[in-house]
């Protein structure tokens, strides 16, 4: 009698567990797939490392707390992820010298155009050093807090405010000698030029 | 705050990232000036830009197969997990309720293994406080009783105290005074129940080699008491010197004697283990008879 109470109550515990996942965590899988893609930049690798993510959430999910930020707690989970993944592939990524130099050279503060189109945007975003890409999808488009970037990929949170700060600088340097380029750029603008 | 501190910081007050005050000022700078909320505003339409761009990217977005196949694999996955973990976690749970009252039995024993140990390692110090201090008592008694006749108190005889205080009193002067146990040169004195520092002795007083014997018989706490005593093997009785006196001491259940002269260690252990055995038979005899074990 007990035993199938027991089997009952587990086959609701099972539905219940996998509503409360679907609801909390499944919204977040297209910035999921988003983030995954951009850092393993092929479609087939990102899909297979959101499934990791989501598996390896699903397996964890008792301890994750229903009201703390979903969202951070499964980017930690995929960077973590996909960490394990280059290590295993043996792919030593090296972080790039040059990507710091070439934003420590950006000390031109542009002044933000207002007529870009989409496509003006991400290709300023993709000329980016993939270390301010980074940084600059997380914050602006993922809407991560600086805690939540630093955490997520694991560098300290200042490194992480310094390097959104000089990529949003020269993503606006981009779009501004774009905007120069087609004579859109704002007035006060061309006056600080 | 100057426009140019106002644009280093605008990214931060977009997010929400900058503290109360800092952000106290930036609202009081825009305020006042029309291009920092121009730029503001281009800033902030520049990021919308960017994330409508980005999210709306056909490239950035999961295939819908890969999202039903996902979402099916995952609930499949939940449902194992979830009975996977339920049935052994029942067995888990039992198997660590059997660890944890091993744990609890192990941690019981240690507990009253270490209680049994700690109490005897305490007690033996005060065992041996409170048998220093008969011990001295029965000196005392010796000296100002035998040796000085000082006693505050009269002695009264061994048979009156036997009927009014003590039982085993009874009768004990025999053992000494018929001799018969006694090494040759030994010479009983005289036998009386006194009393030293408020404590009863039951006194034979022997003379052996010119010296003043005291055996000195009284009632022992509770705490030393014992069933094993040296007279049963009286070779295990052992001399100890006490304000210059040498005293061997044995004990029945309830009762030390204590045997307190200025003979060498050597006779005053032999007169004691001479006359041990027939001392703690009639004393035990008596506590069994009077139910005094009982008590």
């Amino acid at each position: 009698m007990f035993g199938a109470a027991a089997n009952r109550g587990s086959e609701h515990g099972q539905e219940d567990h996998w509503a409360s996942f679907d609801a909390e965590v499944m919204p977040h899988a297209p910035s999921l797939f988003r983030i995954a893609l951009w850092l393993t930049r092929d479609r087939t690798e990102a899909e297979d490392l959101v499934q990791e993510t989501l598996t390896e959430a699903l397996g964890a999910f008792h301890r994750f707390i229903t009201g703390t930020n979903c969202h951070a707690w499964l980017v930690s989970i995929l960077y973590h992820r996909n960490s394990k993944r280059r290590r295993a592939a043996s792919r030593l990524t090296l972080v790039s010298d040059s990507d710091e130099r070439i934003a420590e050279t950006a000390v031109f503060e542009a002044p933000t155009p207002q007529s870009v189109t989409d496509e003006d945007v991400l290709a300023a975003l993709k000329r980016l050093p993939r270390s301010f890409q980074e940084v600059v999808i997380l914050a602006d488009i993922e809407e991560m807090s600086y805690k939540e970037i630093a955490s997520a990929i694991n560098v300290p949170i200042g490194t992480v405010m310094s390097r959104i700060s000089r990529g949003r600088k020269l993503l606006r340097a981009e779009l501004a000698g774009y905007a120069r380029a087609h004579g859109f750029l704002r007035q006060r603008a061309l006056s600080m030029d | 705050m100057e426009c140019h501190e106002f644009c280093e910081i605008a990214d931060s007050y977009l997010s929400d990232e900058l503290s109360v005050e800092t952000n106290h000022e930036a609202i009081s700078h825009l305020e006042k000036c029309a291009d920092c909320r121009c730029e503001l505003s281009a800033r902030r339409a520049l990021r919308t830009n960017l994330r409508d761009a980005f999210i709306g990217l056909p490239v950035n977005r999961m295939r819908p197969e890969f999202v039903s196949e996902l979402s099916g694999r995952l609930r499949d996955a939940a449902i194992e997990v979830r009975s996977q973990s339920i049935v052994p976690s029942m067995e888990r749970s039992q198997s660590r309720r059997y660890f944890t009252l091993a744990v609890a039995a192990c941690l019981l024993l240690t507990l009253l293994i270490g209680s049994i140990i700690v109490r005897q390692l305490l007690s033996r110090p005060a065992q041996n406080i409170v048998k220093i201090e008969l011990a001295k008592a029965a000196v005392g008694d010796h000296r100002d009783c035998a040796e000085e006749f000082r006693l505050a108190e009269k002695p009264i005889a061994l048979d009156v105290a036997g009927q009014n205080y003590d039982p085993v009193y009874l009768g004990l002067a025999e053992i000494f005074a018929k001799g018969s146990v006694a090494p040759p040169d030994v010479k009983f004195i005289e036998a009386h129940s006194c009393v030293f520092a408020g404590r009863r002795f039951a006194h034979i007083v022997l003379k052996y080699h010119g010296s003043l014997v005291s055996f000195l018989v009284t009632g022992i706490p509770s705490n030393l008491a014992s069933d094993h005593s040296p007279a049963k093997d009286p070779a295990t009785i052992v001399c100890s010197q006490i304000e210059g006196y040498n005293v061997s001491f044995f004990q029945t259940h309830r009762h030390g004697i204590f045997v307190v002269s200025t003979l060498p260690e050597g006779d005053n252990l032999a007169l004691a283990r001479a006359f041990a055995p027939g001392v703690f038979d009639h004393i035990t005899n008596r506590e069994r008879t009077t139910a005094l074990l009982i008590d």
